[in-house]
Order: structure tokens, then C-alpha cells, then sequence
């Protein structure tokens, strides 16, 4: 008996050591690749840093527009969010490379499943980026506008836009992943038909007064209401 | 010489204004051969025929040209009231420079209050006193012309070193020398002088060397067209072209100190009146702007302004005035801030609203309805703390980045 059970042991610990004997040349290889992919990826944000400063990438960037990447910054430099995001893409990418070099099922599935849906994720992420430009971008239309229009919930106005858009383009980033598809759209419906009626509501609640007023005013002399200023002018 | 009219769509003002040229004609310069040039985009509403009209059996003097009126054009309702108006003069200059003209005039076509003597005013200084470019002075009530007064003349005045009170005007005259600088210059293609080609044309005359003088016309009754813009897009408009004109010339505005008066023909008739303006809501819209566009300045303007502005908005309205040096600062500010493209063209100026509302409200708080004697001393102070502040203007322009720790 005490033969069969060392014969069983000396099997299974055998195939542990095969096992391990395998798995150690991959694991061997994701070390490497993965601390070869911090140097490179360490390098590439210094390279990449110095030149978008030397191009004076954050003045630019706040020329054109992209003042965005800044303020999600901690230092407020677009030109350190650039490089930190080359900085993270090669450190994932080189993760993900090692773990295919496991030739382990799980892992490599894992990566093959994650490459084959970058695209997807990409996607997804350019939509959050456009939505959040065109958000900030109505938003301020909006609330210069409002302000301009003597409207005193502007501000209210303008953040109200703001989200609208934001949820939209959520909305379509989920869908590009494809994240609970039929709950998502209906989830979407709801709440952007409750935000709509929400402005709605608020809007006519509170002006009330103020369009029964202009009303008057127009019924009375016909004149059109003009915002302070209006009736003269200015050049 | 050639009396220029652009026109689109005007009917229904037209027909006074081309009588008053004719009469103007007639009676001032007989002996001058003359012509009337009427730059027409395509009216649908009769417009040359109201002309003819009007005209009578004079209409053969009139030559009638056509200009492009541009999808764009008619979208962006300017606020002179003439789509496509860079056009329109492309095509007058160029008719006048084809005819031979020693002197040109511009006149607008709905402007009711446009008189014979109007034409004499604007074309002799170029015909026979020797000027190359002949700026309008209008006579106007405190509270009108108040963008001109406030921004165009002072920052103007500032930056190129003359005194003209309406460098945006809708009439000018110019020599033939001038006119032929003018075809010169790059940017007629396809109205690429923008909407405000008139602070285009009186920079490029100033810039050029040009021999300059103002005329007094009197009153300006101008009919708005149904689509005329508000005061939000025309401030967009006329302080857009003025800094697009400061930001193309910064080379020859940073060698002018001070400032010089200009010759000025005619007399000061009595200013008109105008619809009053409640000064407190002014003041109210000044506040709500502080409240909601604070964020916005903040992205152009010093905290040091910002907390100036606080302090007028915590005051009381009875006492609400702002400083000449803090507005001059602020306009230099948001000049350096449409140069650097720190937000769009358009919210930038637009969020300029509210600030100009304040500043008029601090002007009429002043002046009130007081005589043009009063609300010329006003206007003269403030320019000239536009002169005192022009040391800021250069250094932010130069150093932009020192002022934003």
C-alpha cells in the first residue's frame, strides 16, 4: 500500500515539477517582458514629455482647444497627460504580450480576449473623449447665452445641457462595448425623457410669471420684450 | 468722383437716400463730373428699381453693379445691416478705380437720416482739401454709440495713435490714392475682410500713412433690418474685426506712444434723442454676469480684475462706477485673450456682454442725459486711460504667460 501511495506521490510530484518546469520559462518571459516594458514605457514618457514641452505642446493645446487633457492632469499640463498615457498603454500592452507568453489557456485567453476587443474599447473611449469636448463646448455656449438673454437660471441651464450630453455619449461608449445593451437604451430613455420634462417643467414653473408679464407688455403696446440695452445703437 | 451704395433688399429706405445723393450732386459739386455706383447683390424686393426711380431722369449717371451675396452672408446677420458688405465695397472701389474717380464716397442705403450735405461732407475733404480717407463723426445721444465710444474709439485711439470717434462708421470718403492701397491689399477674394471690412478699411488707411480727417454728419438714423443682430453678436462682430485688425498690426501699434487729434470739417448739430435705458438693469446684468461667467473671465482676466469686479458687484447700485484703468485693463485682457485663442472668438466676446452692459451703466450713471459737451470730456478721460494703460497691453501681449501665476 505504502508503495502505491509513493508511486501516486512520486506521479503527482512529477507532474508538478513538469508543470511548474513549463510554466516557469513563460513566467520567466512575462517578468522580463513586463519589466522590459516599464523601462521602455519610463523612457518613452521622459522622450515624449520633453518633446511635447519643447514644442510647446501645452500652449497649443490650449490654443486649439484640447484644454481638456490639462485639466484632467494633476499638474495641469497637457503635455504630462500625453506622455502618461503612452506611459500606461505600453505598461498594459506589455502586460498583456507577457501573459500570452505564459502559454497558459486561462491567461492567454484572457489577452486574446482583451486584444480582440480593444478596438471596441478605443472606440468606446474616443466617443467619451468627443462627448466630453462637445459637452463642455454646449455648455458654455449655453450658459453665455442664457447670461447674455438675462435668464437667471443659466447656470442651471447650462449644467443641465451639459449632462444631457455627457449621458448621451456614456450611453453610446456602453453601447460600443456592448454592456447591457436593452437595459442600457431603456435606462437612457427613461432618464433622458425624465431630464427633458424635468427642464421643462422648471422652465415653465419658473418663468410663469415672467412670460405672463412679457405677454402683457406685448398685448398692451405690441412692442417686442428686448433684453436691457437692446432697443439702441451701439456702434 | 463716385458716390458708392451698397445695397440688398433695401426698397424700402433706398429711395430717400438716393434722392439725397442726387441733391447732394447737384448742389455741392455741379461742375465734377460724377457718377453713382450702386453695388446690388441680388435684391428680390425691387431695389433697382426704386433707385431709378428716384433717381428720375438723372438715372443715367447711375451705374448699377452686381456683387455675391454668399449663403454665409446671409446667415450672419451683421450689424452694419448689409450682407455681404466686404463685397459690395470690393465692387464700388473697383468700378470707381475702373471709371477714373479722384474721389469716392460710401454711403449706407438705410440710413433715413442721410442728407444732401452728407455727400459734400464726406467727398470734398478727399476731392479738393487734399485727405486720402474721410472718417464719419455722427452727433449722438449718451446712451448710443456706446460700444464705439467704450471700446472701438478708445482702444483704437490707443493702439494707432489717432483720434477718430468712429473708426466702424458706415460712410467714409476716400482719394484715389487711398483706393488704390486699398484694391491693393490681399483678402477681397470672397469677402475675406469679414463683417467688419469698415475697421478693416480705416486701420489700412491709418497703417498705410494715409492723410485722415473726420467730417460731421450730424445725426445716424439707421432702419434695422428684421434680422438685425442683438448686442451679444454685435459685439462679437465689431470687437472681433478690432482685434483681428490689432492682432494682424501688432508690429506697427507697438512703436505708437500717445496720441494726435485729426482735421474735423462741419459743425456739431443738436444730439437727437434716444429711448432711455434703465441703468439699474444694466447694473443687474452686469451681476448676473459676474455670478454665472466668473469661471469664464477667470480664463481671461487677472484675479486682481476678478476681485475688482467683485467689489463693484457687492456695492450698491446708486454708487456703482467703474474705473477707466480697470476697463482699459479689461479690454486689453480680453484682446490678449482672443489673440491667444483662450476660448473661442465668440465666447470670449460674448462673455465681453455683461462687462460692457456694466460699464454703461457706470457711463449713463455719470453723464445721465447731460449735453455732448459733458459726455465728450467723459470719453476723453477714458481714452486717455486706454493711452496710460497701453504699457500693460504690450507686456501681456509680449509675455502673456507672466501674468497667468
Amino acid at each position: 500500500m505504502w508503495d502505491q501511495v509513493n508511486l501516486i506521490f512520486s506521479r503527482a510530484a512529477g507532474r508538478i515539477v513538469e508543470n511548474i518546469a513549463n510554466f516557469l520559462p513563460g513566467l520567466v518571459v512575462l517578468v522580463v517582458l513586463f519589466l522590459a516594458a516599464i523601462v521602455v514605457a519610463a523612457i518613452v514618457r521622459v522622450v515624449l514629455y520633453r518633446l511635447l514641452r519643447g514644442l510647446d505642446f501645452d500652449q497649443r493645446a490650449s490654443r486649439t482647444g484640447l484644454a481638456m487633457l490639462a485639466e484632467w492632469a494633476p499638474d495641469k499640463s497637457a503635455s504630462l497627460m500625453v506622455a502618461r498615457i503612452a506611459q500606461w498603454t505600453i505598461l498594459f500592452l506589455g502586460f498583456l504580450a507577457g501573459l500570452s507568453a505564459l502559454d497558459a489557456t486561462m491567461p492567454s485567453y484572457f489577452a486574446l480576449t482583451v486584444f480582440g476587443y480593444l478596438p471596441n474599447l478605443v472606440a468606446a473611449a474616443i466617443i467619451l473623449v468627443l462627448g466630453d469636448l462637445f459637452a463642455r463646448f454646449v455648455a458654455r455656449s449655453v450658459l453665455i447665452s442664457a447670461v447674455n438673454m438675462q435668464i437667471q437660471s443659466a447656470r442651471l441651464l447650462s449644467v443641465g445641457v451639459k449632462w444631457l450630453v455627457l449621458i448621451l455619449a456614456g450611453t453610446m461608449a456602453l453601447e460600443q462595448i456592448g454592456l447591457g445593451r436593452e437595459i442600457l437604451l431603456l435606462a437612457f430613455g427613461i432618464l433622458f425623457g425624465g431630464v427633458v420634462l424635468a427642464m421643462a417643467l422648471a422652465v415653465g414653473l419658473g418663468s410663469k410669471d415672467a412670460v405672463s408679464r412679457t405677454l402683457d407688455r406685448q398685448l398692451r403696446d405690441g412692442s417686442e420684450p428686448h433684453a436691457p440695452g437692446e432697443r439702441i445703437d451701439h456702434v | 468722383m463716385v458716390i458708392g451704395v451698397g445695397a440688398y433688399n433695401n426698397a424700402a429706405t433706398i429711395g430717400p437716400v438716393m434722392e439725397a445723393v442726387q441733391a447732394g450732386l447737384q448742389r455741392h459739386q455741379p461742375a465734377v463730373e460724377s457718377c453713382i455706383v450702386l453695388a446690388e447683390g441680388g435684391s428680390t424686393d425691387g431695389t433697382p428699381d426704386v433707385v431709378r426711380h428716384a433717381l428720375g431722369p438723372r438715372a443715367g449717371r447711375l451705374v448699377q453693379v452686381a456683387y455675391p451675396v454668399h449663403p454665409a452672408d446671409l446667415l450672419e446677420a451683421a450689424y452694419h445691416g448689409l450682407p455681404g458688405r466686404p463685397q459690395a465695397l470690393a465692387a464700388i472701389f473697383r468700378t470707381a478705380a475702373a471709371l477714373g474717380a479722384r474721389a469716392c464716397a460710401v454711403v449706407d442705403a438705410s440710413v433715413a437720416s442721410l442728407g444732401a450735405d452728407w455727400i459734400a461732407a464726406l467727398i470734398e475733404p478727399a476731392l479738393d482739401g487734399g485727405f486720402d480717407f474721410v472718417a464719419p463723426c455722427y452727433a449722438r445721444a449718451p446712451q448710443e454709440g456706446a460700444l464705439t465710444r467704450s471700446i472701438v474709439y478708445p482702444l483704437f485711439r490707443a493702439l494707432y495713435g489717432v483720434r477718430l470717434h468712429q473708426p466702424a462708421g458706415g460712410e467714409f470718403g476716400c482719394s484715389r490714392a487711398l483706393l488704390d492701397h486699398l484694391l491693393a491689399q490681399d483678402g477681397w477674394q470672397d469677402g475675406g475682410h469679414g463683417v467688419g471690412v469698415d475697421i478693416w478699411t480705416t486701420t489700412a488707411a491709418v497703417c498705410g500713412g494715409f492723410k485722415v480727417c473726420e467730417t460731421r454728419l450730424g445725426p445716424r438714423r439707421h432702419v434695422s433690418r428684421d434680422d438685425a443682430p442683438d448686442l451679444s453678436a454685435t459685439i462679437v462682430q465689431v470687437i472681433g474685426a478690432l482685434f483681428t485688425e490689432q492682432a494682424r498690426r501688432a508690429e506697427v501699434w507697438q512703436r505708437i506712444r500717445g496720441s494726435a487729434g485729426v482735421p474735423a470739417f462741419g459743425t456739431s448739430p443738436a444730439v437727437p434723442e434716444a429711448p432711455p435705458v434703465e441703468v439699474s438693469q444694466l447694473v443687474e446684468s452686469f451681476r448676473l454676469g459676474y455670478r454665472e461667467l466668473r469661471d469664464v473671465w477667470a480664463a481671461v482676466l487677472p484675479p486682481a480684475t476678478i476681485i475688482a469686479l467683485k467689489r463693484l458687484v457687492v456695492g450698491s447700485a446708486g454708487a456703482f462706477a467703474m474705473d477707466d484703468e480697470l476697463w482699459a485693463r479689461i479690454i486689453y485682457d480680453f484682446a490678449v485673450g482672443h489673440r491667444l485663442r483662450v476660448l473661442r472668438p465668440d465666447h470670449l466676446l460674448g462673455a465681453l456682454t455683461p462687462l460692457y452692459l456694466g460699464w454703461l451703466a457706470s457711463f449713463l450713471g455719470e453723464v445721465g442725459t447731460g449735453d455732448a459737451a459733458v459726455v465728450d470730456e467723459r470719453i476723453e478721460r477714458l481714452a486717455l486711460a486706454f493711452e496710460r494703460q497701453k504699457p500693460y497691453l504690450i507686456s501681456r501681449w509680449r509675455w502673456p504667460e507672466r501674468f497667468n501665476a
